[in-house]
C-alpha cells in the first residue's frame, strides 16, 4: 500500500508541476519564438524549443494534463456506461441480457481503430482543435465500454446469485432498490476497470495523434510531439525532442501501476 | 517479480519498435539493371491525356513518346518522334514530319494517323485534358494526316510557345489508349501495385534522337512512399537511387554524411501559396464566401503573413519570399517592378476595418458579428507545408482570425479542390515545368478546371478575372515579345493587387543523387534529376 501511496503522489506531483508551468506569467503553448527554433535548454526555456520555437516544457505539460483530463474523462464515462449495461444485462430479464451481451461483442469485434479514424476525418474541417479533443476522448470512451461491460456483468452475475441478494428479491424489494444495493458492491470491480482503462486512453489519444488524427495544432498532444522522432534531421539537433517519449512512458508506467495495486 | 514484468514489457515495446523499423525499411528488391526512387502518392491516373497532378505527370514524362521535347537543362525544344517539325510565318500552322521506322512499344507501327487522333483526343472537350487549354481554343484547332509520315496541325491563331505544348502530348496507338501499357517513350508501365509501386520496363522499340540505344536502364521502380524520413534512410542505404526534392530538413543531413550526395540548384520556379474558395457552389456558408470573395480581406491575410519566416524557418533558408507567381530565377519574364503587399500587420488591420471587420475581444467578426474562423487544407507528409501553415495560423491570429490546420492525404485533398469544392482555404505548391508563363494558361483562364480559387467560370466573375483572360490570350498569340512581357506583367501586378493566390515562398531546388548514378546533369525546370531517366545508368552499365 505504501507503493501505491508513492505512486499516486509522484503521478500527483507532476499534475502539481505541469499545472504550475503552465499557469507561470507568459506561458503559452502557442506562442512561436521564431528567433529560437530548436533551442536546447535555457532559462527561458528549460526543456528548449520546438522546431517552431515553442516551449517544450509548456506544450510537453499542456499534453500531460490535456490527456490525462481526457483519459481519465474518457474512463469515467467507459465506466458507467459498462456499469449501467453490465447491471443490467445481469439483472434484467434474460432477453434483455442476451441483447445487451450480443452488443458488446458486435463493438469487440469492430476494428476500432479504422472507425476512430474515420470518425475522425469525417468531423468538419472547422473543428477547433479543443472540440476535436473533445470529439477524440468521446469516440474512445464510446468503442471502450464494451470490454468493460463484459468484467461488470460478470460480476453482476456473481453478485446476482448470492444468498443476501436473494434475500433481498424474497423480501419483495424492486429492481431498482436492487440494483441500488448491488452498485456499492460492484465498486470493487468498477475501481479497478476505470484505473485500468485510463492508460489505456492515454495511448490510444497518443497513437492517433501519431497518424494525424489526434488534436490540431496549436493544441499540443503526446502524438504530435512524439511525431518529431521520426525526423532523423531534429535527432541530430537536440536531444530534448525524446523529452515527451520519455514522460509518457513514465506517466503510463505510473498509472498502470497504480491500476494494478489497487487491482 | 513486478520489476521482471516492467522489464519485459519494456523489452518488448523496444523489440517491436526494432522490428517495426526494419519492417518498414524495407524496399521491395530491385531487378537487374533497374533504377529506384519514389514517388509521393499513387497516380490518379494512367492515362497520358488525363494527367493532372504531379506524379501522374511524372508516369507520363518517363512513358510518353512525345512528338518533341523541352530539354529541361538547355530549356530548348528539341524533336524527339517528329524528325522535324516547321512553324508557318502567321503562326497557325505546324507541320510535322515524323521520324521512318518509329514503332510502338508493342512493335505496331506508330503513323501520323496515331499522333493525329492522339492530339485530337487531347483536344476533344470530353477527355478533360489540362494539356488542351494551352491551345487558347482547343476546340477550333484542326489535325490533319496528309500521309503516313506527315501531321499538320491547324490553329485558329497564334500560340506562342506552342512547341513546348506538345511535350505534354503523349502519342498513343490510335482507336486503343493504353493507360501507358503501349507507349513509344523510353519506359511502359509494366506493373502497378496500389499504394507499393509503379514498375516501368524499357521499351525495347524506342527509337532515341541521334540512334543511341537508350534507355541504359532496364526499368524504373517508382515506390509510392510519402514518408521522407524513410526516403532518406532508404536512399543513404542505397535503397533509392535519386531524390528530385530533398526536403529541407534533411539537406544538411545528408550534406554532412556525404557532401557529394546533395546539391542546392537555387530558387525554383516552383511556388507555394495559399488560395480562399470563391467558388460560388461550395458548400460554404454564405457569410465565408463573402469574405473570401472580399480583396480587402484576402490583401490583409497576405500583409499578416511574414513570409521571411516561412522562408527562414519551414525551410531552413532554403526559400525566398515569395510575391508573384513568376520566380526570381526566371529572370525573363519576373517583373521587379512589381508592386505587392509586403508584410505589414497595421495595414492589414486597417483593410479589414474598411470592409466591416471588427474585433471583439481577440476574435475578430465581420459586420453580421460571424467570428472569423476558417480552415487551411494542406497535404499531409510535407513538412514544410505544415509548419508554414502553423506559422501562418499565429499570424492570421494577430488579426483576431482563428485558423484551423488540416492535413488531409493527397487524393482526399484533391477531391476535395476538385470535386466537392469542401474546403476554406488551401496550401499548396505549383510546380511550374516550363518558364514560359504560356504553360500557366490553364491556371489562369477562368474557364480553366484549374482555374483553383473559383474552377471552370462559365464567364469572368470579376472584371480583374476578365483582364487577367485577356492579358493571358494577349500574351499567347502577340508575335511581340515586348507586348507578351507587357500583358504577363500586368497579369502579375493584377495577382499582387487582388491576390487570388497569396505567394508564400519559392522552395529552393534540393536534389540528391548516389554516388553509383551516372549521367546526371540536375537542372532547375522539374523533374530536376528524372529528366534525362533515359540516359541514367548504374556504375557498371553500359
Amino acid at each position: 500500500m505504501r507503493f501505491n501511496r508513492s505512486v499516486a503522489a509522484l503521478l500527483v506531483g507532476l499534475v502539481l508541476v505541469a499545472s504550475i508551468v503552465l499557469l507561470a506569467p507568459r506561458a503559452s503553448y502557442s506562442r512561436q519564438d521564431r528567433d529560437a527554433t530548436l533551442a536546447t535548454a535555457s532559462r527561458q526555456h528549460p526543456a528548449g524549443t520546438d522546431e517552431l520555437g515553442r516551449d517544450r516544457l509548456v506544450r510537453v505539460s499542456a499534453a500531460f494534463l490535456l490527456s490525462l483530463a481526457g483519459a481519465i474523462a474518457a474512463s469515467a464515462i467507459t465506466t458507467a456506461a459498462a456499469a449501467a449495461v453490465g447491471t443490467l444485462a445481469a439483472f434484467g430479464p434474460a432477453s434483455v441480457g442476451w441483447l445487451a451481451m450480443l452488443a458488446c461483442d458486435v463493438f469487440l469485434a469492430l476494428p476500432w481503430l479504422f472507425l476512430l479514424m474515420m470518425v475522425r476525418s469525417a468531423l468538419p474541417l472547422t473543428t477547433s482543435p479543443a472540440n476535436s479533443a473533445a470529439i477524440t476522448f468521446l469516440v474512445l470512451a464510446a468503442l471502450g465500454w464494451p470490454a468493460c461491460a463484459r468484467a461488470v456483468w460478470r460480476g453482476a452475475l456473481n453478485l446476482r446469485n448470492a444468498e443476501w441478494m436473494l434475500h433481498t428479491r424474497a423480501s419483495g424489494l424492486r429492481p431498482v432498490q436492487i440494483v441500488r444495493h448491488a452498485i456499492p458492491n460492484l465498486l470493487p470491480l468498477l475501481v479497478p476497470q476505470f484505473l485500468v482503462c485510463i492508460p489505456a486512453f492515454v495511448i490510444a489519444e497518443a497513437n492517433l495523434g501519431a497518424l494525424g488524427l489526434g488534436v490540431g495544432e496549436p493544441l499540443p498532444s503526446w502524438g504530435g510531439m512524439l511525431l518529431e522522432l521520426d525526423n532523423s534531421a531534429m535527432l541530430m539537433q537536440t536531444r530534448w525532442v525524446y523529452f515527451p517519449v520519455a514522460l509518457l512512458v513514465v506517466v503510463l508506467l505510473l498509472l498502470d501501476a497504480i491500476a494494478v495495486e489497487v487491482e | 517479480m513486478r520489476l521482471f514484468r516492467w522489464l519485459l514489457l519494456c523489452a518488448s515495446l523496444i523489440l517491436a519498435v526494432i522490428l517495426a523499423d526494419l519492417c518498414r525499411a524495407q524496399a521491395a528488391p530491385r531487378k537487374p539493371g533497374e533504377l529506384v526512387w519514389t514517388i509521393g502518392y499513387d497516380p490518379k491516373t494512367f492515362d497520358p491525356a488525363k494527367v493532372d497532378d504531379q506524379e501522374s505527370e511524372q508516369v507520363r514524362y518517363l512513358t510518353a513518346g512525345v512528338l518533341l521535347r523541352f530539354n529541361r537543362l538547355t530549356q530548348k525544344v528539341e524533336p524527339r518522334l517528329a524528325e522535324s517539325w516547321k512553324l508557318s510565318s502567321d503562326g497557325k500552322t505546324i507541320t510535322f514530319r515524323l521520324r521512318p521506322g518509329l514503332e510502338f512499344s508493342d512493335g505496331s507501327s506508330l503513323t501520323s494517323r496515331d499522333v493525329a487522333w492522339s492530339i485530337r483526343r487531347v483536344l476533344r472537350k470530353d477527355t478533360g485534358a489540362p494539356v488542351a487549354e494551352e491551345f487558347v481554343s482547343p476546340a477550333d484547332v484542326t489535325v490533319d494526316a496528309p500521309d503516313a509520315g506527315a501531321v499538320i496541325v491547324h490553329l485558329p491563331r497564334r500560340v506562342i510557345g506552342i512547341g513546348k505544348v506538345f511535350d505534354e502530348i503523349a502519342i498513343e496507338p490510335a482507336e486503343r489508349p493504353s493507360e501507358g501499357r503501349v507507349t513509344a517513350g523510353p519506359f511502359v508501365v509494366a506493373e502497378y501495385r496500389r499504394s507499393r509501386f509503379v514498375r516501368l520496363r524499357a521499351n525495347p522499340h524506342y527509337a532515341a534522337a541521334g540512334g543511341a540505344a537508350l534507355p541504359y536502364a532496364s526499368g524504373i521502380r517508382l515506390d509510392v512512399l510519402e514518408n521522407h524520413e524513410q526516403e532518406i534512410r532508404l536512399f543513404e542505404r542505397g535503397d533509392y537511387d535519386l531524390i528530385d526534392g530533398v526536403p529541407p530538413d534533411y539537406f544538411e543531413l545528408v550534406q554532412k554524411k556525404d557532401p557529394a550526395a546533395v546539391r542546392d540548384l537555387g530558387p525554383s520556379l516552383n511556388t507555394e501559396q495559399m488560395w480562399f474558395n470563391q467558388a460560388p457552389n461550395a458548400p460554404l456558408p454564405a457569410w465565408e464566401k463573402s469574405w473570401f470573395e472580399s480583396r480587402d480581406f484576402r490583401l490583409a491575410v497576405s500583409q499578416a503573413i511574414h513570409r521571411a519566416d516561412l522562408a527562414r524557418i519551414a525551410y531552413l533558408g532554403h526559400a525566398t519570399p515569395a510575391y508573384s507567381f513568376i520566380s526570381p530565377a526566371n529572370s525573363e519574364w519576373y517583373d521587379h517592378q512589381i508592386s505587392a503587399p509586403h508584410t505589414d500587420v497595421a495595414a492589414a488591420r486597417a483593410a479589414l476595418a474598411r470592409t466591416g471587420f471588427h474585433l471583439d475581444g481577440d476574435t475578430l467578426q465581420d459586420s453580421a458579428g460571424h467570428a472569423v474562423k476558417f480552415s487551411i487544407l494542406t497535404n499531409a507528409g510535407n513538412a514544410a507545408r505544415m509548419k508554414m501553415a502553423t506559422l501562418i495560423q499565429q499570424d492570421l491570429a494577430a488579426l483576431g482570425m482563428q485558423v484551423n490546420v488540416v492535413a488531409l492525404d493527397f487524393p482526399a485533398l484533391i477531391e476535395r479542390l476538385m470535386h466537392t469544392q469542401d474546403y476554406e482555404a488551401c496550401l499548396l505548391g505549383l510546380e511550374n515545368v516550363d518558364p514560359d508563363p504560356n504553360a500557366m494558361m490553364n491556371i489562369w483562364l477562368s474557364s480553366s478546371p484549374n482555374h483553383q480559387w473559383d474552377p471552370s467560370e462559365k464567364a469572368p466573375a470579376t472584371a480583374w478575372e476578365a483582364e487577367i483572360d485577356r492579358a493571358m490570350d494577349r500574351q499567347a498569340s502577340s508575335l511581340s515579345m515586348t507586348t507578351r512581357k507587357q500583358a504577363v506583367d500586368r497579369v502579375q501586378q493584377i495577382v499582387a493587387d487582388e491576390q487570388p493566390f497569396i505567394y508564400l515562398v519559392y522552395p529552393n531546388v534540393l536534389v540528391a543523387a548516389s554516388p553509383h548514378l551516372k549521367g546526371v546533369q540536375p537542372a532547375v525546370l522539374e523533374p530536376a534529376l528524372a529528366w534525362n531517366a533515359e540516359d541514367l545508368r548504374l556504375d557498371g552499365q553500359r
